[in-house]
């Protein structure tokens, strides 16, 4: 196992390195006014100057390995539009942990309604409650976000009593934005345990399990949602790290101080320092991601195997 | 083989069952007023292709019938019960596994494949014998051990995917004995399998039926396999039991033009160098009443009165009977085809 996961980590690294060399090379390619805060009134004089003290006039192959070397040691170098001269990492660490916050809650509570709803709905197949259940991802799938967004901000607020913009310290201020993040995956979740559920429920080791004499309740749960939950979570840990980058749209409806919307702004005001450090973390949430629900797939279902074929047949 | 149909207490009853399918709104006739007595420790097999109702016949024994089957008639009685009244799960609860077990076509898809070989035996262990944790994984390991299985203790903590097929159903056949069932139904248990892992797999069953004392229902329709293993054979076609008899009654001196026909397309029968026997066209569609036998359209020889009306059983030997008209003393004399002869001699080859 230990071989295998250093294997696996090594390669996803390896990908990031690239993600990055091509970014970084890229990002090279843009204006140079993306360096400085007050290009227009700089003399030609200065801004050469400015571009050899930043080393953006040396080779390529030079530029990249410095990236790298600063990279180590934790450095993603300054901003020099959206807050000039302070550091990158300085402007993400103000605004990631309420993204975190907002989202974790966001993911918890999607994972916390939607497993039991689709479990429910798989169990009452057909009934009443499977139908209420379609009618609601349907709703949620069918209709643009956008809109019932508005919908619950302007009559959860004014039911709530809290303020439309949001406000750290007060407890109540999270839960409309909460709520509506966690709307599309509650229908995500729901909808895809359920059919995963119905489908596992037609399997023959289901049949065996009732032959055996076990309840229904109990094959649900020991046997049909675990087996029903692999496929799901490999992509539970993927939702998760893209709270980190915050929701864009939620974000900027409640005046949320996170992530949302940061990459936008900075690619508007072409500030490339920002840019390739905001890129960096998108790529290191999306490759983590698919690492860990990699992992997290080999710890569920022991048929796949660690990187060598299984044995034994 | 012992034979203790004669003396034997019955063990379960079925009477008159009627079983029907409601697909979209058509109902499938699927079982039709069966009635078969199974005795104590006998091995029985039911034959029939395909369709002729003989896995639902015995899903009904454990209230497994898919949620669009339902008994519309008859009794089924075990142990003073009637299970063909019973109504909820918790019903069934008490005859799952405790009292029928079952074992199921395929093996690579019966066991869950999340969990251990050992946690699913155990799981039985538990659940019927109230067994816990160190006591139930002793007994799993028994049970691992009784269906041949070597090395049981490291094969306890494996999963379904390191086993192979003929492994598998040796698992799964520890999982019903697990149950300590009195009734285990096999439903094609070996179909599956190649062919020199089906000889081990039916050694295996008849070996646990004489340990654990059990009635064993075979379903099946290789008549090899009955050869094999039963001490009875019923005959089933298009939802009813057409023919009822020992195993040497049904292959030596069969009655219904069914049986020869099915008889005749042994393989074994055939001549090299001539095609196959088969029979000509396809059984009855059920969502439509059956008049008469139901065989009568495919059956060449058929009677006029096979086209009218229902045959009753009609007796041979006091454990032989057969659903034909031709027994019927008016009845025209129509003889077995002559090559179901050849099986007396080449008879032996099937065992």
């Amino acid at each position: 196992m230990a071989k295998y996961l250093i294997k696996r980590i090594a390669r996803s690294v390896l990908t990031l390195a690239i993600i990055l060399t091509i970014v970084f090379i890229l990002l090279r390619q843009m204006p140079i006014e993306g360096y400085f805060q007050n290009f227009d009134k700089l003399t030609e004089v200065q801004i050469q100057v400015g571009l050899e003290e930043m080393g953006l006039t040396d080779p390529m192959p030079v530029q990249v390995f410095n990236f790298f070397k600063n990279l180590l040691k934790g450095d993603l170098g300054v901003s020099r539009i959206y807050r000039a001269n302070v550091p990158v990492t300085e402007v993400l660490k103000d605004k990631i942990p309420v993204s975190i916050k907002l989202g974790s809650a966001a993911m918890a509570v999607s994972l916390l309604l939607g497993l039991p709803m689709g479990i429910l709905m798989a169990n009452f197949k057909g009934k009443f409650f499977d139908k209420m259940g379609t009618v609601f991802i349907i709703f949620i799938q069918a209709v643009p976000a956008a809109v019932y967004y508005l919908f619950i901000q302007l009559y959860g607020t004014k039911l709530l009593g809290t303020s439309l913009l949001f406000n750290q310290n007060d407890f109540k201020a999270w839960i409309l934005p909460v709520l509506s993040m966690s709307l599309g995956n509650i229908a995500y979740y729901g909808m895809w345990i359920r059919r995963y559920m119905v489908d596992e429920s037609t399997k023959d080791y289901v049949r065996l399990a009732q032959a055996k004499g076990l309840p229904k309740r109990k094959i649900m749960f020991r046997h049909v949602f675990r087996n029903a939950f692999v496929p799901l979570a490999q992509y539970i840990p993927t939702a998760f790290l893209n709270t980190v980058i915050g929701s864009i749209y939620i974000e900027s409806l409640y005046s949320i101080p996170g992530m949302g919307g940061l990459l936008v702004q900075v690619i508007q005001k072409s500030d490339n320092t920002m840019v390739q450090g905001i890129v960096l973390l998108y790529a290191c949430v999306g490759v983590i991601g698919l690492l860990l629900g990699d992992i997290l797939m080999v710890v569920l279902d022991p048929r796949i195997s660690f990187g060598k074929k299984a044995g034994g047949r | 083989m012992s034979t203790p149909i004669n003396n034997g207490e019955v063990i379960l009853s079925v009477r008159d069952l009627q079983v029907k399918f409601d697909l979209r709104g058509r109902i499938l006739g699927a079982i039709r007023e069966v009635s078969l007595d199974i005795y104590k420790g006998e091995t029985i097999a039911i034959v029939g292709e395909s369709g002729s109702g003989k896995s639902v016949f015995t899903k009904t024994f454990m209230g497994l019938l898919d949620a669009n089957g339902k008994i519309t008639g008859g009794s089924i009685l075990y142990d003073g019960k009637d299970l063909a009244k019973f109504k909820n799960e918790k019903e069934w609860l008490g005859i799952r596994g405790r009292e029928i077990a079952m074992i199921m076509q395929d093996p690579m898809t019966s066991l869950n494949p999340l969990k251990t070989i050992g946690q699913q035996i155990a799981e039985a262990v538990t659940l019927h014998r109230g067994l816990k944790g160190a006591e139930a994984k002793k007994a799993a390991l028994q049970h691992l051990a009784d269906v041949g299985i070597t090395d049981p203790e490291r094969r306890y903590d494996q999963y379904p995917h390191e086993f192979s097929g003929g492994m598998r159903q040796r698992v799964v056949i520890a999982i019903a004995i697990a149950c300590r069932p009195k009734i285990l139904i096999c439903d094609e248990p070996t179909t599956a399998l190649d062919v020199t892992i089906q000889a081990q797999i039916l050694e295996l069953i008849a070996g646990l039926r004489e340990k654990y004392d059990l009635t064993v229902v075979f379903i099946t329709h290789d008549l090899g396999v009955v050869a094999h293993v039963a001490d009875r054979v019923a005959v089933m076609y298009a939802g009813d039991i057409i023919e009822l008899g020992k195993t040497d009654e049904i292959f030596y001196d069969p009655k219904h033009p069914y049986t020869w026909a099915l008889l005749a397309s042994l393989p074994q029968l055939g001549e090299r160098g001539e095609e196959l026997f088969t029979i000509k066209g396809t059984p009855p569609s059920l969502f439509v009443k059956i008049h008469g036998d139901a065989f009568a359209p495919r059956n060449p020889q058929a009677l006029k009165i096979d086209f009218v009306e229902r045959p009753p059983y009609f007796e041979v030997t006091p454990t032989h009977k057969a659903r034909t008209w031709l027994l019927d003393p008016r009845a025209p004399k129509v003889d077995p085809p002559p090559f179901l002869k050849l099986l007396h001699e080449k008879g032996g080859a099937l065992k």
